[in-house]
């Protein structure tokens, strides 16, 4: 049965209705789009008063959760980008092909700078390059060295410079003064939201856990539409603090819960609320997963990385440009992967094999091996695209989502 | 041709280290002014016979370069090479060190010393950065190996390495006067690219050498063959056999890699800013895609080509990203495109090719003022 939606569920849909309107409104007005990829810090741009930022992965993410992914990656197909691109830049480059005839946002407004890098995937760059073409607007690339270990000290630079260079670009596309103050009062409000995801991540660890991955997923939108506001860091009190009484008054997600697992992938966000239901009624309660975890952290852990008041937010902000799992090595995956089962208590792994991200997917096979080696957990992997239901067979995700229950059970003695 | 085992057996009699490379475009000029012999691990198709070992490593849908390169480093790697240097390029290469090096270690063997650097993908070729990240590999290179660096030994490395990409030059001229086919243009290649760089040009020399005096076959008409690798032989064979010429190539192992070389530069730091910055376009170079379509539609302009077949890895992602805008821009430019796809399953089954080349052929020659027609 469907969960009702609880205050900070109904907070977050008046959210992000009202950050999409905010934004096409801002447009309208005259304010500077800029398109962002999704690890590009927004709150460079609330330095600036008249600059908006939109970040088309999250708007391709919410179409595939409302169920248009495929028919939107049918028209980029159709324009001749191959099945097996990333399903994200598909619905994007889709659903901007007719206008966002069919977004649940009214699409994107039109922008006027483009800005994608390479830390997440560099794919990134590919499918900006194409908005660029079509859009004729100019379009800068962070580059962000990959981390086999931690972030050394010259690539921070290297990324810090960029950063500089990206504020001189906007500033002289706008006319407007980069603002420090703005600037630094935005980034403290995205600490505030940071710890307060934190601590509602920390529920995770309760038994029953307060919270699914699912929840966590759902979340994650304010990421990337409201970073850097005070609604921000309000919306995720609000939820830490609901998901806190929750647990005091003994309202968990899965009562029944006998089984913890961890998802180590994207949302596949076409099946969000099926598999919710599915795995409840089983007792099945995935529990955390690195995707949400990393948020607020450095490579190779899921720990506070927190800002005070005496650091430079530029700083803080190139600092952790790796820590979201995808630019980081096998080895910086499995410490922080390791320190999440340990923490929050988890009885199996789900390797979510994922065709649309090949940058988080190709490593899994290492990962299954060796934290079955270390931690003596069952795993499986099963297939999954982020966005495009047609490379998702729901057969065989639960059938072998069942062969990793039977194992569990089997390791119980049960 | 042998296969690269045997090739690189062959070289590691020379009492060198070999350090094998990918992708494409590594700093070979530094390697080799070092003492050491580097190979680019690319293009293993005809070295590989399956990929059992890399399909425990990396899933399926990564493309047949990646796997066929896991394959050859986990299964041959320890007793062929001396080193592997990565630079940055695709999601899924710059996740395979650390997965090459678990393969390895499943079987019980020592993982041969790695070097990385991060390659700027930056118009302005981010010079400081690059310098810094070379003169660490030149440290590393010697700590690992006790060789030294000179800029003199540098330059004449720079020197050898110029004449055989200028080699390479010609020998796609001699593809296009038709006095050398693209398919034996294409072994040479794959051939030298396993040779020290000293015999990689005797090689090519010879083959320019073989193509004096030889006949040039009849007019045909004239394509451009493009992709991250060359078409298989058994393709070449089918668009031959379709009547078509290659007559130039914006394959990434073979005229992306030798068009370019940096003509002046003061030092090494400074040569690889340029060479970086300055390359030929590729799709894996992602600063340089402003420049592809012009580069593309200029090679099809100087061969005087006719159309444009580009022959696509499946699951290279870089390609198809920038396919749909080219094939575009070509097509307004009065170039008919043909693109078809090979995976690593499709040896087997190239006849299946054939209908699409053969009908390519006849919509060609059935245009007007065209060569061959």
């Amino acid at each position: 049965m469907a969960r009702e939606k609880t205050r900070a569920g109904k907070h977050l849909s008046e959210m992000m209705m009202n950050a999409y309107m905010g934004i096409h409104g801002r447009a309208a007005e005259g304010a500077f789009v800029v398109w962002g990829a999704i690890i590009v810090p927004p709150e460079i741009f609330r330095g600036f008063e008249n600059v908006v930022l939109c970040v088309p992965e999250s708007h391709a993410a919410l179409c595939a959760g409302k169920g248009i992914g495929s028919e939107e990656c049918l028209k980029a197909e159709a324009l001749g980008y191959s099945m097996d691109l990333c399903s994200y830049a598909r619905i994007d480059i889709g659903s901007l092909s007719d206008g966002y005839q069919d977004s649940p946002t009214f699409g994107l407004p039109k922008p006027d700078l483009l800005v994608s890098d390479n830390n997440n995937c560099s794919l990134l760059v590919k499918w900006f390059d194409v908005h660029r073409r079509e859009m004729g607007v100019p379009h800068f690339i962070l580059d962000v060295p990959f981390c086999y270990g931690p972030q050394r000290e010259k690539d921070l630079a290297y990324i810090l410079t960029q950063f500089r260079d990206l504020i001189a670009m906007v500033e002289s596309m706008t006319g407007e003064t980069f603002d420090e103050d703005r600037f630094r009062e935005a980034a403290h409000h995205t600490a505030e939201g940071v710890r307060q995801w934190k601590r509602f991540m920390s529920f995770a660890k309760h038994r029953p856990s307060g919270l699914t991955v699912f929840d966590s997923f759902v979340q994650m939108a304010p990421l990337f539409t409201s970073r850097g506001t005070p609604e921000f860091a309000e919306h995720y009190k609000l939820l830490a603090d609901e998901v806190a009484e929750r647990v005091a008054a003994g309202i968990f997600p899965v009562p029944d819960e006998k089984y913890r697992l961890l998802w180590d992938n994207i949302a596949h966000w076409h099946q969000l609320r099926k598999m919710s239901e599915h795995l409840a009624a089983l007792g099945v309660n995935i529990v955390a997963a690195p995707y949400t975890s990393c948020i607020g952290s450095l490579e190779g852990s899921f720990a506070p990385f927190d800002l005070d008041e005496d650091t430079d937010p530029l700083w803080h902000l190139a600092r952790s440009q790796n820590h979201s799992v995808c630019p980081m090595g096998l080895d910086l995956r499995l410490a922080a992967l390791g320190s999440a089962i340990e923490e929050v208590g988890i009885d199996g792994v789900v390797f979510a094999s994922n065709r649309s991200c090949k940058v988080f997917s190709v490593m899994q096979m290492d990962e299954q091996r060796l934290i079955g080696e270390k931690y003596g957990l069952p795993t499986v992997m099963i297939d999954v695209d982020h966005a495009d239901v047609r490379k998702f067979s729901e057969q065989s995700a639960y059938l072998r989502l069942e062969a990793l229950l039977e194992n569990i059970e089997a390791g119980r003695g049960g | 041709m042998k296969n690269a085992q045997a090739m690189i057996e062959q070289l590691r009699k020379g009492g060198k280290p070999v350090v094998g490379c990918f992708p494409l475009y590594p700093p070979l000029e530094l390697m080799h002014s070092m003492g050491l012999l580097p190979v680019v691990l690319w293009g293993l198709r005809d070295s590989v016979s399956d990929t059992r070992d890399a399909d425990r490593h990396v899933q399926p849908y990564a493309c047949s370069v990646a796997r066929q390169l896991a394959q050859f480093v986990i299964a041959d790697g320890p007793g062929l090479l001396d080193g592997l240097f990565f630079y940055n390029a695709c999601d899924t290469l710059r996740n395979l060190p650390e997965l090459l090096r678990e393969g390895i270690a499943c079987s019980r063997r020592i993982t041969p010393p790695m070097f990385r650097v991060h390659v700027p993908m930056k118009e302005d070729g981010a010079s400081g950065y690059l310098a810094s990240e070379i003169g660490n590999l030149i440290k590393a290179l010697q700590a690992s190996y006790d060789v030294s660096f000179s800029e003199e030994r540098f330059a004449r490395s720079v020197s050898l390495y110029e004449r055989a990409r200028w080699l390479c030059r010609r020998l796609e001229d001699a593809v296009a006067e038709g006095v050398l086919t693209f398919a034996g243009f294409s072994a040479a290649l794959a051939r030298a690219n396993f040779l020290a760089v000293e015999d990689q040009i005797a090689l090519l020399e010879s083959a320019l050498a073989d193509c004096e005096g030889s006949i040039t076959q009849p007019s045909a008409t004239r394509v451009i063959a493009s992709g991250i690798l060359p078409p298989p032989p058994v393709i070449c064979d089918l668009i031959e056999q379709a009547g078509l010429r290659v007559a130039g190539n914006d394959i990434a192992s073979m005229h992306r890699s030798y068009a370019f070389s940096p003509e002046v530069w003061d030092d090494v730091r400074d040569y690889y800013v340029a060479f970086y910055r300055d390359h030929f376009p590729c799709t894996t170079l992602l600063h340089t895609a402003d420049r592809r379509v012009d580069a593309v539609v200029d090679i099809v302009s100087r061969r005087d080509a006719d159309a444009f077949v580009f022959v696509g890895e499946k699951f290279c992602e870089y390609e198809y990203f920038e396919l749909p805008y080219l094939e575009q821009q070509l097509k307004e430019s009065g170039v008919p495109v043909l693109s078809i796809e090979v995976s690593i399953d499709d040896d087997g089954s190239a006849e299946t090719f054939r209908t699409r080349i053969d009908a390519f052929a006849e919509f060609l020659s059935g245009r007007e003022g065209r060569h061959g027609a």
